[in-house]
């Protein structure tokens, strides 16, 4: 076997960039599809490709550094600036959703009332559930930051039960907010207050979602040995995500939930 | 397949908590909070070059060049797994034009501009 002189990683050529690019171009013009010719096909058809390129790429990735040894210290360092810029992306992401919030009720047009909340509104009230849901999101922040110190410290048993911590609050927000968005007095027809705490609070939502189950694959891998105590970037690129999105709930609740009631 | 993973996972974790109760007899081979550590468990090309780091030898290139005059008795050392390697020579910092030639191992050769005196090492991989 020739060897190579560098620590990098060529990668082995790969199909899941292809069939990603093809379950992004189903799933986008499925929905629009779906909106507009009530039929769901090529919007499924695009998400069971999406989650076998997710459940494949990644899974080639766990082998290709856990098992066979690629990911040396500058492979490392290559992934840490790459979740460093993603996560980068989705903050302008979300932060184009404040824009909009900001725009909307800094300065309410007279369809509204010439107020914020509008004439009509009945805002949640910030010192309920949305404040519980601080409360239980700032307690995950700890308990994955005891993960971590876990995972440093070579305690395995701990490790464990703090990810799992973790976890469990990540749904009981997933659940609280479920039951909030069921209750709540106004949906996101209601005018312009309506799309954007929908739109805002729903993306974070489905970050929830997408950054607890980075969590649960951690904690799969965790229980299977795949991470040391010097060498667990997985668990740190999921716990960067999980932070970004406790701090964008912050955001959301002091501006949306507290200002804007 | 992804059954089989959260069967095996699933396992593993009704193991830890019988075990929890039995003193850690079988885990000889894990460190005693029971996470392994990278001596025990890095493997390929991540195990080479944590290992000839720890010796004090980097095989891969990963750190910086080690700095040298460059005169005839302290010429730049150039490790090479072959017996020539191209060498880029900055002759003054912030130059922008570099200075490439190719690098014979036996005796130092120098820069053809600057003078800097470069010699060729031969290194093995680890494999």
């Amino acid at each position: 076997m020739a060897h190579q002189a560098h620590a990098y990683h060529m990668v082995d050529p790969s199909p899941w960039p292809l069939t990603g690019a093809v379950a992004a171009l189903l799933l986008t013009s499925g929905t629009a599809i779906w909106m507009h010719f009530n039929s769901m096909s090529l919007m499924s058809l695009g998400m069971i490709l999406l989650l076998l390129t997710i459940y494949q790429w990644w899974r080639d990735i766990i082998r290709e550094g856990t098992f066979q040894g690629h990911h040396t210290p500058p492979v490392q360092k290559g992934l840490r600036y790459g979740m460093i810029l993603f996560i980068t992306s989705e903050v302008f992401f979300f932060l184009g959703f404040f824009w909009a919030f900001y725009h909307s009720s800094l300065a309410p047009t007279p369809e509204l009332g010439g107020c914020w909340p509008p004439t009509g509104i009945t805002t949640l009230d910030p010192f309920e559930v949305p404040l519980l849901n601080t409360a239980v999101l700032l307690a995950s922040g700890v308990t994955v930051t005891w993960a971590h110190h876990s995972i440093m410290e070579g305690q395995r048993k701990q490790a464990i039960q703090s990810l799992t911590l973790t976890i469990l609050l990540g749904f009981y927000f997933t659940f609280l907010q479920g039951m909030e968005y069921y209750e709540a007095p106004f949906t996101i027809a209601d005018g312009v207050y309506g799309s954007t705490f929908f739109v805002a609070t729903g993306f974070h939502g489905l970050h929830v979602i997408i950054g607890s189950s980075f969590l649960a694959v951690c904690l799969l891998r965790q229980v299977q040995f795949h991470f040391t105590s010097k060498h667990h970037f997985g668990f740190e690129a999921a716990a960067w995500y999980w932070h970004f999105v406790d701090v964008v709930w912050l955001f959301l609740y002091i501006s949306i939930y507290w200002w804007g009631s | 397949m992804a059954g089989r993973l959260l069967l095996r996972g699933c396992s593993a974790a009704m193991q830890l908590r019988g075990t929890a109760v039995v003193r850690p007899v079988l885990r000889t081979m894990a460190s005693s909070g029971g996470i392994p550590t990278d001596e025990e468990q890095a493997t390929g090309l991540e195990r080479a070059t944590l290992q000839a780091l720890k010796q004090g030898k980097d095989p891969y290139s990963i750190l910086k060049p080690k700095h040298y005059t460059g005169t005839r008795e302290d010429p730049h050392i150039v490790p090479s797994i072959g017996n020539k390697r191209l060498v880029g020579c900055l002759c003054e910092e912030d130059n922008t034009a570099i200075v490439w030639f190719w690098l014979h191992e036996g005796e130092a050769q120098r820069c053809p501009s600057c003078g800097s005196h470069y010699k060729l090492i031969h290194h093995d991989l680890p494999h």
